[in-house]
């Protein structure tokens, strides 16, 4: 008999017999000890050996230039008196609300509109998903000649005799956090709708036979047989959705910088800009370790139940 | 039937052959790094010139010169031209690293003392014996505090309002040499419906300080301004005040679109007769069409308080180099040749044209713009050179965040003061 | 009838998103070819006034975008075949085996993807230096399976989980080992999620500006995306030329996209589908 038991997966409908369960306390195979340590060796040197370093640097203070100087949670006292910090933090918190709550409408909707194969659905799909495979720097480009003063959005105000609307729309205060959201957006929900698609097509048809059979119109079909069934996927969106958010960087720096004076300011701009322009590098990484913390708060919680259901 | 011994030995045997594992892959990964790119043998091999010139006439004109001093059989260089933003950021990165390159494009000033004062920088004190020909105010300023030089420049330029000559003819107007002149132009351009004045803030926000340094100099002289960079007086100061109380008399004639575009934009616009005007440095000329040059000219920022001695800007490029290069006498004898005549002629040459050289018997484009311009300089009785210079790059940003708020919010003038204080006071504490 | 109409307004309702959705794209793609002339007379913002195609000679040789694209080319197809391999094996080895603390190394593993890669950038460009990777594209490909590999063992993970148990059962009592169970048996099963992976993480690596210009300095090693920013600081207000690179830019991943679509948009979600 093997020690080697296969953790039997989730589909297979007996799952681990009382008997394999007990045991657990053998010692796998070295060869999978090295499957496992080789790639984990390799994130510890590139990923976790200077995270660590980051935290560290967290607690000095350090121009990039001379060493760094230890100076305990300094930094974290003067981000709770910072203006500008709590400002990052509201337009991060309207970021993840703005950016993820509509992205995960908007991706949900089209994956509802598109989920069926018929004549076009392709072209459809692949058009909402296209701005996914574009880097920042084409994605800014393209905005950018959307933005420009007299430029594409302006000519359509125009034409549409909304011309009073027309502001410098990166440039306001008043537009620029919402005219990043917006682009962001547009590269996002093509790829959230992917992930619900997927999701739908794994719903066991029978499933809504079962309840077109037992008179359930196609709202309630929606309702008690599709999301219910989205779990899993939700669960996996809201991931995608917060680490996104969280390190949404590309777009806003490309775009605004953060600014007008900071009103398009999120954590992950704040921090960049306090480490790399103002060489403040102990102050930008304790901003990072903030970032880091929320993100893992909130899906944390989230992924050690999805495992404990799992493993 | 199993092929697990579960005996400890074999196990660490295995773990042992994880690790030779790991190193398997490390030593895939430099085998990558010979065949994409062999690492450089830095002692015996070129000098690597890193620079941030990367619009393309001067980055052909640095390619021209190099080419030229490896021909000349002294030493054998490279250029590396990096986007002057990434540039801007990576520098630090660069200059701390263990082999970092030889030679670096950057300003004079307070902002190379900052890095010279780290240890950072070649002393360089051996090229300048050679450049007798240069004037003490270049000297100077490439003098750290302990006395040594640290800088070589190779060209300078200014800053000024620059217009069409042939719109301001067409409007009848002149250019104006007071500040109550300043704005009666301004009144007449905008009557005639133009945008008095250009600026360009999108991307680009640092042109902004350059209207502070201006009104700064005009109004509190170039001392007091000098001691406000270095962290000695405070911008909450009801001096400071006063400047923007002059800006505020011209700020409804600013361009209403330059908030949204970089400076680039701006240049555009005024040679499409968008904007009256542009307080600009020369540098803008690189994003001009050529033949748009000959209409163009440019006058002094306007004189404000007769009283106070006449300051301009006047930015000096040049290059320092690592204290840490490998090859120290190569990369000096490159330097004396970048502050050689021929060299800056090369530049001037191959660029736009619109710099000065820094070597006083390198000659100077004959085109009456560089004319006028040398002579406004020469006339000067101080020089300043731009914010970041005269400061650092780090003090740039908390600049960019006050000025650009207080083109939108004049009215918050305190409070943005206030708040720039703070932010200055965090740099300079570091 | 009812029927017809639906169907009409679905594809006028699709074709007006869809027009959305690529319009911006299509615009660049036309500015592309504008001469400098008609941009300055006529604005970003207005339709086409002439014709060129200058401006990909323009962004191809003088702006040096052959050399970076080579580059990228030379990053991202060996950076994505080493995530895979060491993802797919360290999803082996956690998800069919009851390796102890599995969770705790998948869940660190993931955590090191949530890192704002922000905090990363010194250390990694002072290790790159220590081991004398710096400004090689050795480096780059390094931080890159480095950094993705959390991500991709977790989708990985999630995949070869729910393989069913019988084969591996067999294979096992016929006396194959792990390694032959991952080559004979999990692998080929896991091919769509490789291909949807690999088809993923190229456009991600090939996309990235950040770590590119942490570990490198040279602009003859730069990737074409940093290289597309520095075009744009050579051609600032030659919208035409820039509009051009950013089109040379984004076909090799639009082509990777439209030859994969299949396994970008039924294996994507693999994580997602638990």
């Amino acid at each position: 008999m093997s020690t080697l038991a296969p953790a039997t997966s989730r589909t297979s409908a007996a799952g681990p017999t009382p008997k394999q369960r007990r045991r657990r306390a053998n010692r796998p195979s070295p060869l999978l000890v090295a499957f496992v340590l080789v790639p984990f060796a390799v994130e510890s040197i590139w990923v976790f050996w200077p995270a660590l370093q980051g935290f560290y640097f967290s607690l000095t203070r350090w121009d990039g230039l001379e060493p760094p100087t230890f100076i305990g949670f300094g930094n974290y006292t003067e981000l709770a008196g910072d203006a500008v910090f709590r400002g990052a933090l509201v337009n991060t918190v309207i970021w993840l609300a703005l950016f993820g709550g509509l992205s995960v409408l908007g991706g949900f909707g089209m994956a509802l509109l598109l989920q069926r194969e018929r004549r076009g659905v392709g072209f459809y799909r692949a058009a909402l998903f296209t701005p996914v495979v574009f880097s920042l720097v084409v994605t800014a480009l393209v905005w950018r000649v959307f933005y420009q003063p007299d430029g594409l959005a302006d000519q359509l105000l125009r034409a549409v005799g909304l011309e009073q609307l027309i502001r410098p729309w990166l440039a306001d205060p008043q537009t620029a956090l919402y005219a990043v959201i917006l682009p962001a957006l547009w590269r996002q929900i093509g790829y959230v709708m992917v992930l619900y698609l997927a999701g739908l097509k794994a719903i066991d048809p029978a499933l809504h036979e079962a309840a077109r059979m037992d008179g359930a119109n196609a709202r309630q079909r929606l309702r008690h047989v599709t999301i219910p069934q989205l779990r899993g996927v939700n669960a996996v969106v809201l991931s995608v959705i917060v680490i996104d958010s969280l390190r949404s960087f590309d777009i806003v720096w490309a775009l605004t910088h953060g600014g007008p004076y900071h009103s398009s300011e999120l954590l992950s701009t704040y921090m960049y800009s306090a480490a790399f322009q103002s060489l403040r590098l102990g102050y930008g990484s304790a901003i990072a370790v903030v970032i880091f913390i929320l993100a893992l708060a909130v899906i944390l919680g989230y992924l050690v139940r999805a495992f404990r259901e799992d493993a | 039937m199993s092929d697990f011994d579960p005996s400890r030995r074999r196990f660490l045997g295995h773990l042992g052959l994880a690790g030779v594992g790991a190193l398997g892959a490390s030593s895939l990964l430099s085998a990558c790094a010979s065949s994409a790119s062999g690492p450089v043998d830095k002692a015996s091999g070129a000098i690597s010139l890193q620079s941030n010139l990367s619009s393309p006439q001067a980055k052909a004109a640095m390619e021209k010169i190099i080419e030229n001093f490896n021909k000349q059989g002294s030493g054998r260089a490279t250029v590396n031209t990096i986007a002057s933003e990434t540039y801007r950021t990576q520098l630090p990165t660069y200059l701390t690293s263990a082999n970092p390159p030889d030679l670096y494009t950057w300003y004079a000033g307070s902002v190379a003392n900052n890095y010279a004062s780290k240890n950072l920088l070649l002393d360089v004190s051996d090229v300048w014996q050679g450049l007798g020909d240069y004037p003490q105010s270049l000297r100077n300023i490439s003098t750290d505090p302990t006395g040594k030089q640290i800088f070589v420049p190779m060209t300078n330029y200014w800053w000024g309002f620059f217009y069409r000559k042939s719109n301001f003819a067409k409007w009848g107007v002149q250019e104006p040499k007071t500040w109550a002149e300043f704005i009666t132009l301004c009144q007449t351009l905008k009557s005639k419906g133009v945008a008095p004045i250009g600026i360009g803030l999108g991307d680009t926000p640092w042109v902004a300080s350059a209207w502070f340094d201006y009104l700064n100099i005009r109004i509190n002289g170039a001392p007091f301004h000098r001691e406000l960079l270095a962290g000695k007086q405070r911008f909450d100061d009801p001096k400071v005040k006063a400047v923007f109380a002059r800006w505020r008399e011209v700020l409804p004639y600013f361009d209403p679109k330059g908030k949204a575009y970089p400076f680039q934009e701006a240049t555009t616009a005024l040679l499409a007769n968008k904007t009256g005007m542009f307080l600009i440095g020369t540098f803008f000329a690189d994003a001009a069409p050529k033949d748009a040059l000959g209409d163009l000219d440019f006058f002094q920022f306007p004189i404000i308080d007769p009283a106070v001695p006449v300051a301009e800007e006047a930015p000096t490029d040049g290059f320092f180099a690592s204290a840490k290069t490998a090859n120290p006498a190569g990369t000096k004898a490159l330097l004396t040749y970048l502050a050689s005549v021929q060299a800056q002629e090369t530049y001037i040459q191959s660029s736009s044209g619109i710099v000065l050289p820094a070597h006083p018997k390198a000659k100077a484009a004959d085109s009456p713009l560089v004319v006028k311009g040398k002579a406004m300089l020469d006339n000067a009785k101080e020089l300043t050179q731009f914010f970041n210079r005269d400061s650092s790059d780090a003090l740039q940003p908390t600049a960019d965040t006050a000025l650009t708020k207080f083109i939108d919010k004049p009215d918050q003038i305190d409070a943005i003061l206030r708040e720039w204080q703070t932010s200055a006071e965090k740099v300079f504490k570091g | 009838m009812i029927r017809a109409l639906r169907t009409g307004a679905f594809h006028t309702g699709m074709s007006l998103l869809a027009l959305l959705w690529l319009g911006p794209i299509l615009w660049v793609v036309a500015m592309s070819t504008r001469t400098f002339d008609d941009i300055a007379a006529h604005g970003v913002g207005s339709l086409p006034h002439s014709f060129t195609l200058d401006t990909y000679r323009q962004a191809w040789t003088d702006g040096g975008e052959l050399r970076a694209l080579i580059n990228s080319l030379l990053v991202t197809v060996p950076a994505v075949a080493l995530s895979l391999v060491l993802a797919a094996l360290a999803a082996f080895a956690l998800s069919r085996y009851r390796i102890p603390g599995r969770r705790v190394i998948l869940l660190l593993m993931l955590a090191g993807n949530l890192l704002p890669p922000q905090i990363l950038l010194i250390p990694v460009s002072k290790f790159s230096e220590l081991t004398g990777l710096y400004d090689t594209l050795a480096a780059l490909i390094a931080v890159q399976v480095g950094f993705g590999l959390g991500f991709y063992t977790f989708v990985l993970h999630g995949f070869m989980r729910d393989l069913p148990g019988e084969l591996q059962e067999a294979a096992t009592v016929d006396g194959a080992g792990p390694g032959q169970i991952f080559a004979r048996v999990i692998l080929p099963l896991t091919r769509p999620a490789l291909a949807a992976l690999g088809a993923l993480s190229f456009t991600w690596i090939f996309n990235d500006l950040l770590w590119a210009i942490t570990v490198l300095r040279t602009d003859d090693k730069m990737p074409v995306t940093p290289a597309l920013l520095g075009l744009q600081g050579q051609f600032v207000s030659s919208w035409n030329v820039i509009a051009a690179g950013t089109v040379i830019a984004a076909v090799p991943t639009l082509l990777v996209f439209l030859r994969f679509q299949r396994h970008f948009v039924s294996g994507l979600a693999l994580g997602a589908v638990k």
